[in-house]
């Protein structure tokens, strides 16, 4: 069996909440294969995004390790872990979390930007628009490059999100809740999407959701209850 | 790249972002007008006191004067090198009053000599006849003057023509037509006496000729030939009231009652060249007597000077050097027992120097007065009949320090009291960013989702600051440009629509409100803009870098 790309051991993670320690995550371990397709399910609050957050190093955990393709990333310096969010890991969020500011083509643009000094981007500026119009054409959005976020529906804006979090390429896409927000057929379509990205690119995907009859769509179901993590 | 990218386009989709760049804007406009308004007063109070007094001033503190003043220049040229130029200068009270008229004022006279004056002062800068020229003089070409009263005549008569009618203040147009056509009649009449003074300059250069032709006939000796000759000549000089230079007199433009100033600015006289006045003085030159009397003599007015000082402008008139140095009783006078020998050289109250260098600054003024004030000595110690044993040598500066000090310190005020009120711009940036930053804080989530660091977050935030005090300050600084070029105009115009003045020029001294604006005060007014667009961008952005991602994105 082939090394995981990402492997989670032992995660511990507790947050004060008034004078109430609350323990969110006690000994999660598990692996991403690469190019696998992952749900995690739990009921809400049970610490589904709080798992999300810390394999995507938005968050460090109190114990417990976490190693990304073979290298264990858990008290990488802020500036390394910046790079590896930027360049490894594309996120999907439940509430989109675009830009009001940029439109629809900006918007997936960012993380290239991110990446890329001012004399970087003159160079690759070419590249990364094609590269995002590719996205956006196959997300069926090639007619709304420069509306702003506000003038999509939900279905729409969540396609830009998707857009967005793969345009670095990413080898791992983390996706919060990205039907959560969504009527039941835009959530067929970013499920059938995130589907396509993982068989068709072999995209690694790690995605949370309360919604059993999504998560069943998935390669693997994951179950976290009272801060533990089980095969369902 | 994406930080200049969200900064710009920050700046321009946040509506919020343009009220801080008005207030920006407002403080370095206010700013700029101010520092410009006090700075360009303060260079001309300098321009004045140098206009008048030249770099380096040597007075006497005694009423007599002092004497052998050019034998004191040439030692001044000889062994002071820095010293371009020196002239004398004698300045008394006088009573100004036009003959056979009401009118009168007490002035200033000062005895000039032209044009050496002009190389010591920028005096020919303000002439009215003979304006531009580099060697003014008391006896200007009568076609020069005549010619500048032609252009005053067809002004005039503009005015009057573009009085308003029936509409508007018709009180104020009928005293304005008044006054211009006073003004109309005395150039018209000064016109008609330099005219026949030009068309008698033939017959006197032939009565001249002939008083020439009848004393070489009688080899010297006065005859009845000669007396008629020299009556004929008398009369036609004195009909054409201009030929002797040591009876002319420039005025100064701006002598209460002698002139008035239209609403554009423009001075138009009562009194032009051609005319006569009369000054009386009590001579100080001698001393004061036991019962003092009047020194009186008319003056034909030749020219005028404008300095843009009010006061020297509205209280100076410039006769030759030597007619007023008799009128004041400092002429040399000569030994009543031994005739022919000098009793008291010749006197003048200052000497004005002007130094060579273009280097102004006090300290090298200051080097070159302490050569002069050692010079004045050792001629004192040579010469004690020149009684240079208490004059004052000093720099324009000291002498005006009474003056300058207190605008400088006022100045120092006023700037420090505007660069506190320009600080509100830096409080509104601060408030208004930590309010975007409230309002961004998912973007700043989303933002360091996608890899941006801490410190590209804040660094948005700065540049956005920083750009905001930049547009503020290209706006005001282009503001008050304006504002500081056309002030004297706004001025005028408040003036006409609410009748408020705020620059009176009797108080100020000077006829026009200061319009020029520096490069370098301008420089540091847009540097102070955006470090105070930095400053108030600076806690919210370390606020933003301090943002943890997860709680950034779970904000409500």
């Amino acid at each position: 069996m082939s090394e995981p790309l990402v492997l989670v051991q032992g995660l511990h993670k507790s947050y004060r909440l008034g004078k109430v320690d609350l323990h969110v995550l006690r000994g999660v371990s598990f692996g991403l294969t690469e190019g696998s397709f992952t749900a995690v399910v739990g009921a809400s609050g049970s610490g589904k995004s709080t798992l999300l957050h810390m394999v995507g190093l938005l968050d460090r955990p109190d114990r417990g390790k976490i190693v990304f393709a073979g290298r264990d990333v858990t008290s990488l310096p802020a500036r390394r872990r910046n790079e590896i969010r930027c360049r490894d890991v594309g996120f999907v969020f439940q509430f989109y979390h675009l830009l009001g500011e940029l439109n629809v083509l900006e918007n997936v643009l960012l993380p290239a930007k991110v990446d890329s000094s001012v004399f970087a981007w003159a160079r690759r500026r070419g590249q990364a628009r094609r590269t995002a119009m590719g996205f956006l054409d196959r997300l069926g959005l090639r007619d709304r490059l420069r509306h702003r976020p506000k003038e999509l529906s939900g279905g729409e804006r969540q396609r830009v999100a998707v857009a967005r979090a793969l345009m670095n390429r990413p080898r791992v896409l983390l996706a919060d809740e990205p039907t959560g927000n969504l009527d039941s057929a835009s959530g067929r379509g970013i499920l059938d999407l995130l589907k396509q990205s993982n068989r068709r690119d072999g995209q690694t995907i790690l995605m949370v959701t309360h919604d059993i009859s999504l998560a069943e769509q998935t390669d693997k179901v994951l179950a976290l209850r009272d801060g533990q993590l089980s095969e369902a | 790249m994406y930080k200049l990218f969200l900064c710009l386009r920050y700046l321009r989709c946040r509506v919020i972002a343009y009220f801080a760049i008005l207030a920006v804007a407002l403080c370095v406009a206010m700013m700029l007008i101010v520092v410009s308004v006090m700075n360009g007063f303060l260079a001309k109070v300098e321009r004045a006191a140098k206009g008048l007094f030249g770099d380096i001033v040597l007075e006497s503190r005694s009423t007599e004067g002092m004497g052998l003043y050019d034998e004191f220049i040439a030692q001044v040229h000889k062994n002071v090198p820095e010293v371009e130029a020196a002239s004398p200068f004698i300045l008394v009270p006088c009573y100004l009053r036009i003959p056979g008229g009401n009118w009168s004022q007490i002035v200033q006279a000062a005895g000039i000599r032209l044009p050496e004056r002009a190389a010591v002062t920028g005096f020919a800068k303000g002439l009215f006849v003979q304006a531009g020229g580099a060697s003014p003089t008391f006896d200007p070409p009568i076609a020069q003057a005549i010619d500048c009263l032609d252009g005053q005549i067809k002004f005039i008569e503009a005015q009057r023509a573009s009085l308003p009618g029936s509409q508007g203040d018709r009180t104020a147009a009928l005293e304005l037509e008044t006054r211009l056509d006073n003004a109309l009649l005395a150039h018209l009449g000064a016109k008609a006496i330099l005219r026949r003074a030009k068309d008698r300059q033939a017959a006197i250069a032939e009565s001249y000729a002939k008083l020439r032709a009848a004393y070489a006939e009688s080899h010297g000796e006065p005859t009845d030939k000669t007396e008629a000759a020299e009556k004929q000549l008398e009369e036609l000089t004195l009909a054409a009231g201009w030929l002797d230079p040591s009876r002319h007199i420039i005025m100064g433009l701006g002598i209460p009652g002698l002139c008035f100033r239209t609403d554009e600015g423009k001075t138009i006289r009562f009194i032009c060249p051609g005319s006569k006045v009369s000054l009386s003085l009590i001579p100080l030159g001698s001393g004061l007597g036991a019962a003092p009397s009047l020194n009186s003599k008319t003056f034909t007015i030749v020219d005028d000077c404008q300095t843009d000082v009010s006061s020297i402008d509205s209280g100076i008139v410039y006769v030759p050097f030597e007619t007023l140095q008799q009128l004041n009783n400092m002429a040399a006078s000569y030994s009543a027992d031994k005739p022919g020998e000098l009793a008291i050289p010749a006197r003048c109250n200052q000497i004005h120097i002007k130094v060579r260098s273009e280097r102004t600054d006090e300290q090298y003024l200051e080097t070159v007065r302490a050569k002069v004030e050692r010079q004045a000595r050792d001629f004192h110690d040579a010469h004690p009949e020149a009684m240079m044993g208490d004059v004052a040598v000093q720099t324009w500066r000291q002498r005006q320090a009474v003056i300058v000090g207190p605008i400088e310190k006022q100045r120092t005020l006023t700037v420090i009291m505007f660069g506190i009120i320009s600080l509100v711009a830096v409080v509104l940036i601060f408030v208004i960013f930590y309010m975007i930053v409230f309002q961004k804080t998912k973007d700043i989530g989303v933002l360091k989702a996608v890899g941006a660091g801490s410190f590209g977050v804040a660094q948005i935030f700065l540049a956005y600051g920083a750009a905001i005090g930049l547009v503020g300050a290209m706006v005001g600084t282009v503001g008050g440009y304006y504002f500081v070029r056309y002030i004297n105009p706004i001025q005028d115009a408040v003036d006409r629509w609410f009748g408020f003045r705020v620059w009176d020029r009797e108080f100020f001294m000077f006829e026009k409100i200061p319009n020029e604006v520096e490069v370098a005060p301008a420089l540091l007014i847009v540097a102070g803009a955006i470090v105070a667009g930095l400053l108030g961008a600076l806690i919210p952005a370390w606020r933003a870098a301090r943002m943890q991602p997860v709680e950034a994105l779970r904000y409500e």
